[in-house]
């Protein structure tokens, strides 16, 4: 059995996965685009940040299905499938939220660093430091959607008891059984994993941007 | 701080470290994983996960078999797929048309029992003194045209929503929301639906092992079973071999087919320390009535 820990560490350890390796490929796109443009790409990335996960779920069913392009990979009912939905998911909001301010922070700051004589690198640096409280809540921000998504966990995850069963499909399969309390006790460790990484990040962003 | 390059290499390492260190809670050692999909009103009887652990008992080999809760319609079109490799279902005419194209074969019919139409305990519409199914149901549309009984369906496309649709074929009178003000159609599962019946003091439609369950936990004092046991309400519940499933994971999904099929004591025993009933009646000893009766149901779809 599944207990409310196990199902907390797991969630824990897909949804913050998801959110590191959107990160990696996030923070450099949103700095390219904000320092090179296109703007159009920013924008439309920045139109579908509240696209339904469900959709996101079927699409990567269809993709990771036996017979379906990616089916050799065997990857459907794994967690890892969860953390590639996770991380397509939240790439939107990552690159929509940085790029807004990278682009302004980079009018202040790089501008004036390259007018200074600064390399290119020197320059991404600077505005990478001082965008580091906004890198922190757009991570903050990807997290939470992570943690808190149904339709991929559910889709190609398939809920399986002690393999890919989420806090949300959790709640679901208990909503679905009339397990209010539970679903309800499920949900609580939701919110207080939010919470505590919102505060520790927070904190620590505090700390290094002193 | 770090050069931007560094720290991002840093977080990518993490990530593929933490995405390595959680790869053993799938892949594990020499293990045959068997994926099969079923009905979420059959996966939370906890039938399924009790047949499946006696029957690792008694086999040498390490078998995994993880069961996917999901609707009917969603359980066979996994199937189709070739996603899992058995299904448990209880939707005669929609298994019908996944036999037709190939999708299932080895088809066994493993329990049964009766849907039961609950309502609440006044019954205004005297769905209790019906003689067949046909009336209990004409009699809801009678009471509920003079404003006297709402009927919650689950239109979810359900097994349990699809035996609705075939008694109000049989009735002759198909209501709609748009033009029956007492019909309400809810989109969701048995509990929910349950839930809003004894809510509203309405009629439905349940399986009997949801109903027991909430019943008991005391979430359904307003509701109870009015009429039930009529071969018209008859649930059927079968378990097909997918045709696409190959090599180790079909022989061990026959081997537990076979198991379930001659192992009819579990199910008849299961559930009658927690609800002081059965919750499923084996199929073996009426296997010929049940196969005639699962004839009926797909012929009319």
């Amino acid at each position: 059995m599944d207990t409310v820990t196990d199902i907390t560490l797991r969630t824990l350890a897909i949804s913050g996965t998801a959110t590191l390796l959107a990160t990696t490929w996030s923070l450099p796109l949103a700095y390219r685009l904000a320092v090179k443009g296109p703007r159009t790409v920013a924008e439309a990335l920045e139109s579908i940040v509240g696209i339904p996960t469900v959709l996101i779920g079927l699409l990567l069913y269809l993709l990771f299905s036996r017979h379906g392009p990616l089916g050799p990979l065997r990857l459907l009912y794994t967690p890892q499938s969860i953390i590639i939905g996770e991380s397509i998911l939240i790439t939107p909001l990552l690159i929509g939220t940085l790029h807004r301010v990278i682009t302004s922070l980079y009018d202040t700051y790089g501008e004036t660093a390259i007018t200074l004589g600064a390399t290119p690198s020197q320059a991404r640096d600077t505005v990478l430091s001082e965008a580091l409280p906004t890198i922190a809540g757009s991570t903050i921000m990807a997290f939470s959607r992570a943690t808190g998504e149904l339709g991929i966990a559910l889709l190609v995850g398939g809920n399986l008891e002690g393999k890919t069963r989420t806090i949300t499909t959790a709640i679901a399969l208990d909503v679905s059984m009339g397990e209010f309390g539970d679903a309800i006790k499920l949900g609580l460790a939701l919110l207080a994993i939010l919470i505590i990484t919102s505060i520790l990040l927070n904190r620590f962003n505090k700390v290094s941007y002193r | 701080m770090r050069p931007a390059k560094t720290t991002l290499l840093f977080i990518t390492g993490i990530a593929f470290i933490t995405i390595l260190a959680i790869s053993p809670i799938t892949i594990q050692n020499r293990e045959t994983i068997l994926y099969a999909s079923t009905t979420t009103s059959l996966y939370n009887t906890g039938l399924l996960d009790y047949l499946a652990s006696n029957y690792r008992k008694t086999i040498g080999e390490k078998v995994d078999i993880n069961f996917i809760a999901v609707g009917s319609g969603e359980a066979l079109e996994r199937a189709a797929r070739g996603d899992v490799c058995l299904v448990f279902v209880h939707a005669p005419r929609l298994e019908a048309k996944y036999l037709a194209n190939g999708t299932l074969t080895h088809h066994h019919i493993i329990a049964y029992n009766y849907f039961a139409i609950v309502g609440p305990t006044n019954d205004p519409a005297g769905v209790n003194q019906s003689h067949n199914t046909i009336e209990a149901f004409t009699k809801i549309v009678k009471a509920g045209n003079e404003g006297k009984a709402i009927f919650v369906s689950r239109g979810d496309r359900s097994g349990t929503n699809l035996k609705e649709k075939e008694i109000w074929d049989k009735v002759g009178y198909v209501p709609s929301p748009d033009t029956d003000k007492w019909y309400i159609v809810s989109g969701q599962g048995m509990s929910n639906t349950l839930l809003i019946a004894e809510e509203l003091k309405a009629y439905t439609l349940t399986d009997t092992g949801t109903f027991l369950k909430l019943k008991k936990e005391g979430q359904l004092p307003h509701l109870q079973i009015l009429y039930t046991e009529s071969p018209d309400l008859i649930n059927i519940y079968s378990v097909y071999l997918v045709s696409t499933c190959e090599g180790r994971q079909r022989n061990v999904s026959l081997d537990f087919i076979h198991y379930i099929v001659n192992h009819q004591n579990l199910i008849a025993a299961y559930g009658i320390s927690e609800y002081g009933q059965p919750l499923f009646y084996p199929a073996k000893d009426s296997i010929e009535w049940l196969q005639e009766k699962w004839s009926e149901i797909t012929a009319q779809g």
